[in-house]
């Protein structure tokens, strides 16, 4: 059905956008960020057409080598904006950057869902939910730490940020290949979750390190008082 | 060969960058360290995205693949390592040190004359002209501030003396990949594989020594 992806587009955006308002501040911020994401998604998905169509329709070779670039830089833009003008807070930022990224991952899904509907099943569900969501919101937030230095080390802003697109781009590349090789797949499927759970393995075990050391510091104030 | 090659690189880079990785990226842990550690992720990840793509029945030989962004990636990250974190702490601008910022310009002459000399005079296809171009473009930057930090005179903070060995094996890398750039522009597996073998190595003892390194330099 042509324009598919606008009638998309719109039915996912507007109830989204108009549940702004009534959504608390905190959660307000990462609900744009999604909406940033899903569009980020649609832009990219033109701009990848017409790739597609200059490089003769080479399917294999543009989702491996082009896509992962065009996609992730349009991801790390919105991101980029709001470190130079709004905030360098890292936690901010990491948490904008996963936005988008789930935001990208929500839109792709739901326009590969529609295309391919004969071919979809509840395990497609599941492997794509997890594997695409993840890869898209690690790829974005590792981009996003390198922007955190943007004000407080600039030098290392400018060169660490390209250094980690590269990653990026080359992560999605990796992924995007694996998941369309016949052989290979189910390392495709695993690779974004064997990244994701040291990560949040490393960030549990920091928060109780925090944490306990937060309350001897309480525990030591209370004893000299 | 070019697949046994890569597993190499990529089994050796990811060694180092699980093992800084662990050492590293805890809090109050140098910088510069966590740039070298993410750099040989850069070297890992682009060589598993060579791995997949060979495995998958690619050509890496003829065509353009973003697993070479793996090596320029770990060039910009070698740079930032030492540009972003480490150079504002040794070097002062003052006339003083003006000898070792000229003789450190050695790196990226050599650079250059190596890309001429490989690469745009020699009868290769145009591809690996511009691959080899984009590269020595982002060994430029980088060789200059390995050499500069290998001849830099330990001043205040002990920090170039213990960096020396790392900066070393970084110049010995850039010239590896570079050498391994042309070894595959004219599809020479042999050289392509002891060009692999020595990233290996140096990938591998990388960490250990910024470890070390970093530990001298603390105490």
């Amino acid at each position: 059905m042509e324009n598919m992806i606008y009638i998309l587009f719109i039915c996912m955006f507007v109830p989204l956008l108009l549940s702004l308002p009534l959504i608390q501040k905190a959660s307000r911020s990462v609900m744009i960020f999604i909406l940033i994401g899903i569009s980020s998604a649609l832009f990219i998905s033109e701009v990848n057409g017409i790739l597609l169509q200059l490089l003769g329709y080479n399917t294999l070779f543009v989702t491996t080598n082009i896509t992962p670039a065009t996609e992730e830089i349009t991801k790390a833009l919105p991101i980029l904006v709001y470190a130079f003008v709004i905030t360098d807070n890292r936690d901010k930022l990491l948490t904008a950057s996963f936005a988008v990224g789930i935001g990208f991952a929500l839109f792709e899904n739901t326009y590969i869902l529609v295309n391919s509907v004969e071919n979809v099943s509840i395990e497609w569900a599941i492997i794509r939910g997890f594997s695409t969501a993840l890869m898209h919101g690690i790829c974005t937030a590792a981009v996003g730490y390198g922007m955190s230095f943007v004000k407080k080390k600039t030098k290392l802003f400018y060169c660490g940020t390209f250094s980690l697109l590269m990653l990026a781009i080359i992560y999605h590349g990796i992924f995007n290949m694996l998941v369309q090789s016949e052989t290979l797949k189910c390392f495709g499927f695993l690779l974004p979750a064997s990244t994701y759970i040291p990560l949040i393995i490393v960030l549990v075990v920091s928060m109780k390190n925090k944490k306990k050391k937060e309350k001897a510091a309480k525990q030591k104030k209370a004893a000299v008082e | 060969m070019y697949l046994i090659a890569n597993i190499i690189v990529c089994v050796c880079a990811l060694i180092g960058f699980i093992f800084g990785g662990i050492k590293f990226f805890r809090p109050r842990q140098a910088l510069y360290a966590q740039m070298i550690t993410l750099s040989l992720g850069c070297i890992a990840f682009g060589r598993l995205f060579t791995i997949v793509s060979l495995l998958t029945g690619g050509n890496i030989i003829n065509n353009v693949q973003i697993g070479f962004l793996g090596m320029i990636g770990s060039l910009m990250f070698f740079f930032s390592s030492n540009f972003g974190t480490v150079d504002s702490l040794l070097d002062d601008r003052s006339k003083a040190f003006l000898k070792y910022r000229l003789i450190a310009f050695a790196a990226p002459v050599a650079v250059i004359v190596m890309y001429v000399l490989l690469f745009l005079m020699s009868d290769i296809s145009i591809l690996w002209k511009i691959q080899g171009g984009v590269l020595a473009l982002f060994a430029l930057p980088a060789s200059y501030f390995n050499l500069k930090h290998l001849i830099f005179p330990d001043v205040d903070f002990g920090v170039v003396r213990c960096l020396r060995p790392y900066n070393l094996l970084a110049l010995i890398y850039t010239a590896a990949i570079f050498t391994e750039c042309y070894a595959m522009s004219r599809d020479n597996e042999v050289l392509t594989l002891v060009c692999c073998c020595i990233t290996g190595i140096i990938t591998v003892a990388m960490m250990p020594l910024i470890v070390r390194g970093n530990k001298k330099w603390r105490t």
